[in-house]
């Protein structure tokens, strides 16, 4: 797993399309999420972050109701 | 890359460079984030062109394919970087177009190219990296003096972004 800094520092210095790069990137999707909370509109950090939030969505966890087995 | 938010309905186009005889070209990310393009979209930076030539594939009916874009790895004519041919009227003493006849000169130089589409309110600009060729000046006699120089886009370096 790649941290976000280091993911953003990639894509924002990057000539091929940052997207595509993106892709090829792990990062962690809550980590990305609070980066992207901090970063600062019209900023390049904020144009990669929202394309990792968008590769990376924050999925949340569900508890599943215990289902009861009656014979 | 997000598609501009906006539509316009009609608008009026400007061309800028970067500046400097040895520019960084901004990279991809930077040409989609209108905090980094706008601030190069000033006066000081447009090229005082006659007219702004197609720029992308069906560009008049807001299809965002942007010169510099490719659509295949595949380079038939239809799918190659679009090239921009630009006649100007001739001003040695013009800075900008004095940078774009260096660049032809050398050849290999990258610059940032950006075009902004207004309809008054809004700003879309579209950008990309390219080299530019063939500047040549027109001087025949009988009419004003213009020059004409291509701009060949780099392959996928180019993005989008407004203001709105």
């Amino acid at each position: 797993m790649m941290k976000v800094i280091d993911a953003v520092k990639e894509l924002t210095s990057t000539y091929k399309p940052f997207a595509e790069v993106a892709k090829g990137l792990q990062v962690d999707a809550n980590e990305v999420a609070a980066a992207l909370a901090k970063a600062i509109p019209e900023s390049e950090e904020f144009t990669v972050l929202r394309v990792l939030a968008d590769l990376n969505p924050v999925v949340k966890a569900t508890v599943q109701a215990p289902v009861e087995i009656k014979d | 890359m997000a598609l501009p938010n906006k539509v316009l309905p009609g608008f009026s186009a400007a061309l800028y460079c970067q500046p400097t005889a040895t520019p960084t070209p901004l990279a991809t990310a930077a040409l989609a984030t209108v905090g980094t393009v706008a601030p190069l979209a000033i006066p000081a930076n447009q090229l005082p062109v006659e007219a702004i030539p197609a720029f992308g594939q069906d560009d008049a009916v807001a299809s965002f394919a942007v010169a510099g874009s490719r659509q295949s790895d595949k380079i038939p004519t239809q799918a190659a970087p679009t090239s921009m041919t630009i006649t100007a009227a001739w001003n040695p003493s013009d800075a900008n177009l004095l940078l774009m006849r260096g660049d032809a000169y050398s050849g290999v130089i990258d610059r940032t190219f950006i075009i902004s589409a207004t309809d008054g309110t809004g700003i879309v600009y579209y950008s990309f990296n390219g080299r530019v060729g063939e500047f040549k000046v027109d001087s025949a006699p009988g009419a004003e003096a213009k020059c004409t120089f291509t701009v060949h886009p780099r392959g996928n370096q180019y993005g989008w972004c407004n203001n709105a």
